[in-house]
């Protein structure tokens, strides 16, 4: 295993500099994707920049929309008081997110920014219309999650920037989702995954959001489908399309853990599940 | 680039000398000598390697050594009594016959602790699902679960 240095910056001004000032510098958080693949060989970083003891990146506020430091662990999500009345959707999520001892140091901005198709608290953010802020030496941004997502092990996030910030607009009060996620035991990576929110008015789907994970190089929104519901009654054979949709538009690979077209078939029967359950609700 | 680094460690302060690529399981086992805590995958995959930071549960093969600065690391040698008796976690896995190699053991008891200090009370699936993150090929599990509910009903009946 390589050597590298290891920095505990205590600002954010002062990790963006050690980033500047260092090739081949690394930012950390939780790990649990830096370690593993430093153990793997696949990545050598000349130095780790830890953001675990910057103040600003923890912590999550709540003044109508909330505000999820990017450092806050799976755990801290599972267990604030509040989020899991909020956004139902994000809470379920995370608890199907690996075991105890990863949840405990994980951190949701490491999730994002991994940049891994199957992270599983990115189609519940895709769902919720979250937004992401970003800090760089030059000042920062603010974007939808789903500019985030680029292509396969990218993200629009630029190496030296800093994912400081998960927004989320105060939760609607019509809206309902649901999570799925398959994978062979709980712990598992998802083999598929499905978010679904609706808004309903009587029989009518006013908003459809619906985000798949590890179908597709990124996790994705389904925007077909969303546009197939909305407006409309849901109808069985409404049904019957968003799950043919569904399978149709991701673009899954075959690798250990599942072929392609079993991804193809778990994502449109999830999509079809996770409707018919949101409309039992 | 080595740092001095002190931290809590089963209740007494250490100091170490650590470089910055090592993690907190080459500290405890190469520098402190405590062997207790075990290496299996490296990965964060079989938990073998679990201890409590500051109370909770995790992998320490995946843990950078120096995050551990300023912080309180209990290991499975720190459960044992003044008098090297086993605590009432380690006799209940002993009791219930929940070790067959002991390779997981460590950890198990670790996650055990970790659930027991912060529900006394577990039903099965909170036993089961505090113990996700650690794998055992050899005992099929039953007794670890029998074994952390005795421990359980014990530490409730104690003064
Ligand atoms: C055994 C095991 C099981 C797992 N199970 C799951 C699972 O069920 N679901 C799941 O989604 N994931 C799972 N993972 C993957 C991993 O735990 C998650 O992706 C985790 O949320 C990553 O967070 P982290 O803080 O550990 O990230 P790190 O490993 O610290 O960082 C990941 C990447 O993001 C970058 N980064 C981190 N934070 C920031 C930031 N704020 N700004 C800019 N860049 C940043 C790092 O440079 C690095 O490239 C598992 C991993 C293991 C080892
Ligand atoms: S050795 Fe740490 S999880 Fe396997
Ligand atoms: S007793 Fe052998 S691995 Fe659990």
């Amino acid at each position: 295993m390589g050597r590298y240095n290891y920095y505990k910056p205590l600002s954010l001004d002062d990790a963006l500099a050690l980033h500047d000032k260092i090739p081949g510098a690394l930012f950390i958080a939780g790990g649990t994707d830096v370690m593993v693949k430093i153990v793997n060989g696949d990545i050598e970083p000349s130095a780790l920049i830890s953001l675990r003891s910057i103040p600003e990146l923890s912590g999550i506020k709540e003044n109508g929309s909330t505000r999820i430091g990017s450092m806050t662990t799976i755990s801290e999500l599972i267990e604030h008081p509040k989020l899991h009345k909020r956004y139902p959707v994000l809470i379920e999520a995370a608890r199907r997110h690996s075991g105890p001892q990863i949840r405990n140091v994980a951190t949701i901005g490491g999730n994002l920014c991994n940049c891994s198709p199957c992270a599983d608290t990115a189609t519940p953010l895709l769902v919720l219309d979250a937004k992401v802020r970003l800090r760089s030496i030059e000042g920062s941004r603010e974007i939808p999650i789903e500019e985030f997502f680029k292509g396969p092990g990218e993200t629009c996030l630029s190496s030296s920037e800093i994912l400081t910030d998960i927004l989320l607009d105060p939760p609607q009060r019509e809206a309902r989702a649901v999570f799925m996620k398959k994978g062979r035991v709980h712990m598992d990576l998802a083999t598929a995954s499905v978010a679904v929110l609706l808004e309903m008015e009587k029989n009518t789907c006013r908003r459809a959001r619906l985000a798949a994970g590890s179908v597709a190089p990124v996790p994705l929104r389904l925007s077909q489908v969303e546009e197939l519901l909305e407006g409309n009654i849901i109808s069985s054979e409404l049904l019957d399309r968003a799950r043919e949709i569904s399978s149709e538009t991701v673009s899954p690979i075959t690798d250990i853990r599942a072929t392609e077209e079993y991804r193809r078939r778990i994502v449109g029967i999830y999509v079809r599940r996770g409707i018919e359950r949101l409309l039992k609700k | 680039m080595r740092i001095n680094i002190s931290f809590m460690l089963n209740g007494s302060e250490v100091v170490v000398e650590v470089e910055g690529h090592h993690r907190l399981i080459d500290v405890l086992r190469d520098q402190l000598g405590l062997t207790g805590t075990k290496e299996g995958c490296g990965k964060g995959e079989c938990g073998a390697c679990s201890v409590l930071v500051d109370g909770r549960a995790v992998n320490a093969c995946l843990y950078p050594a120096l995050e551990a600065e300023g912080r309180s690391v209990t290991t499975i040698e720190g459960l044992r009594g003044p008098n090297n008796e086993l605590s009432t976690v380690q006799q209940a896995f002993v009791d219930q016959g929940a070790i067959q190699c002991g390779f997981c053991t460590p950890g198990m008891i670790m996650s055990a602790k970790a659930l027991l200090d912060s529900n006394p009370d577990p039903t099965e699936e909170e036993i089961r699902s505090a113990l996700l993150g650690n794998l055992c090929r050899c005992t099929g599990y039953v007794q670890i679960v029998e074994a952390v509910r005795q421990a359980a009903v014990q530490l409730r009946d104690k003064p």
